[in-house]
C-alpha cells in the first residue's frame, strides 16, 4: 500500500468501515510511515475536538432568554406606535424651529454689535476716557 | 404538533408557541455556530439572534423546504457574517496590539472537571491548531464540513441547506478534509519548531 491510498482510506480505517484485509494493510502501512502516522494522529486529534464542541450545550435558559427578547422587542415596537402624533412628530419638530431660531438670532444680534474700538469717531463723553488724548505723565514731573 | 402547524398558531398571533421551535431546535443551531465560532457565549449570542431573525422573518417561511432547513440556512449566514465582520475589524485589533492597548483574542472552551491540568493544556493547544486549521478553510468548504461534523447531517441534508447537488456537496467535503489535513500538517511543524 502506498501513502495516497492509505491517506485515502484512514477516516473510513478510523471509523472501523474497513474489510479486515485493507484494515491490516492500512495499519501494517502506518507502523512503517511515519508522515502516514503523523497524519492519522492530526485526524483523530481533530475528530476529537470536532466531538467535544459538539457535546456543550447552551445555556438552559437560551429558550427562556430569546423568547424574553422577543417580547421586549414586540414591546417596544408597540410603544413607538402607541405614541401620539403630536409627542411622536409635532414636539420634535417645534423643539428643532426653536433652536434653530435661536441660534439664528444669536447670530444677527451678533453681527449688528460693534466694539467702540473699532468705532471711526469717538463720541464726546468717551473722549474724557480716551488715554491717548490725555496729557502726558512724564510732562508733568520735575525732570 | 408538526412545526408547520406551530408555525400556523405563531401566525394566527400565538406568540407563545414559537418557545416550542425554539426549545425543539435550539440545540442544533448552537452546535452549528459553535462550530464557526468556537465560543460557547458568543455562540448563545448567535443562537439568539439567528431565533430572533427567524421569528421576524416568518411570515417569509412558505414551507418549500422544512423549518429546520430554512432554520440552517439563517444560521449558517449570519455565522458567516459575523465572521466577516470579525475579520474587518481584526485589522484594527492588530494595530491596537501593536500598540500594547489591545489583548489578544483567546478561544474560551470548558474542560471538562475530571481532566488532569497537563492533558487539559494539551487538549487546549489542539483546540486552537484544529480551530485554526478550520477557520482557514474558505466558507463554502468549511460550511459543509461543519455541517457535516457538527451536526451529522448527510450530504443530501447538506446539499439543500447549501442550495446545491449531492455531488457538489461530496467534493466540497473531500476538498476541506485535504485542506484541513494541510493546514494541520503545516501548524503542527510550526508548533515543534
Amino acid at each position: 500500500m502506498n501513502c495516497n491510498l492509505c491517506k485515502h482510506e484512514l477516516n473510513a480505517y478510523r471509523e472501523g468501515r474497513l474489510p479486515e484485509g485493507i484494515r491490516a494493510q492500512v495499519k501494517a502501512h502506518l507502523e512503517s510511515c511515519e508522515d502516514c502516522m503523523a497524519v492519522y494522529n492530526l485526524e483523530t486529534i481533530a475528530d476529537k475536538v470536532f466531538n467535544h464542541e459538539k457535546v456543550i450545550q447552551p445555556n438552559p435558559f437560551l429558550s427562556t432568554r430569546i423568547m424574553a427578547k422577543i417580547e421586549t422587542m414586540e414591546q417596544h415596537a408597540n410603544s413607538r406606535e402607541s405614541i401620539p402624533f403630536y409627542s411622536r412628530v409635532v414636539k420634535p419638530a417645534l423643539i428643532s424651529v426653536s433652536v434653530i431660531a435661536a441660534v439664528y438670532t444669536g447670530v444677527v444680534v451678533g453681527n449688528v454689535y460693534q466694539p467702540a474700538s473699532q468705532t471711526e469717531n469717538i463720541p464726546v463723553e468717551l473722549t474724557y476716557f480716551n488715554d491717548a488724548a490725555l496729557e502726558s505723565v512724564d510732562l508733568l514731573s520735575d525732570n | 404538533m408538526t412545526d408547520e402547524e406551530i408555525i400556523k398558531q405563531i401566525l394566527q398571533g400565538n406568540r407563545d408557541a414559537y418557545r416550542f421551535l425554539v426549545e425543539k431546535h435550539q440545540s442544533m443551531i448552537f452546535r452549528t455556530c459553535m462550530g464557526f465560532l468556537h465560543d460557547k457565549d458568543e455562540t448563545e449570542d448567535l443562537t439568539q439572534e439567528v431565533f430572533i431573525q427567524a421569528f421576524q422573518s416568518l411570515q417569509k417561511f412558505k414551507g418549500s423546504s422544512s423549518f429546520s432547513t430554512w432554520l440552517y440556512r439563517i444560521a449558517v449566514n449570519a455565522s458567516l457574517n459575523k465572521i466577516r465582520k470579525a475579520k474587518k475589524s481584526s485589522l484594527f485589533q492588530r494595530l491596537g496590539f501593536f500598540h500594547g492597548n489591545d489583548q489578544m483574542k483567546t478561544f474560551d472552551i470548558p474542560i471538562p472537571e475530571n481532566e488532569i491540568p497537563e492533558n487539559a493544556f494539551l487538549l487546549d493547544e489542539q483546540k486552537q491548531m484544529v480551530q485554526s486549521a478550520l477557520n482557514s478553510l474558505p466558507e463554502n468548504q468549511r460550511t459543509a464540513i461543519v455541517l457535516s461534523k457538527y451536526d451529522d447531517l448527510s450530504q443530501k441534508e447538506i446539499a439543500f441547506i447549501m442550495n446545491t447537488s449531492e455531488g457538489a456537496v461530496e467534493a466540497l467535503i473531500q476538498r476541506a478534509k485535504a485542506n484541513l489535513r494541510e493546514k494541520l500538517l503545516s501548524l503542527s511543524k510550526k508548533s515543534i519548531k
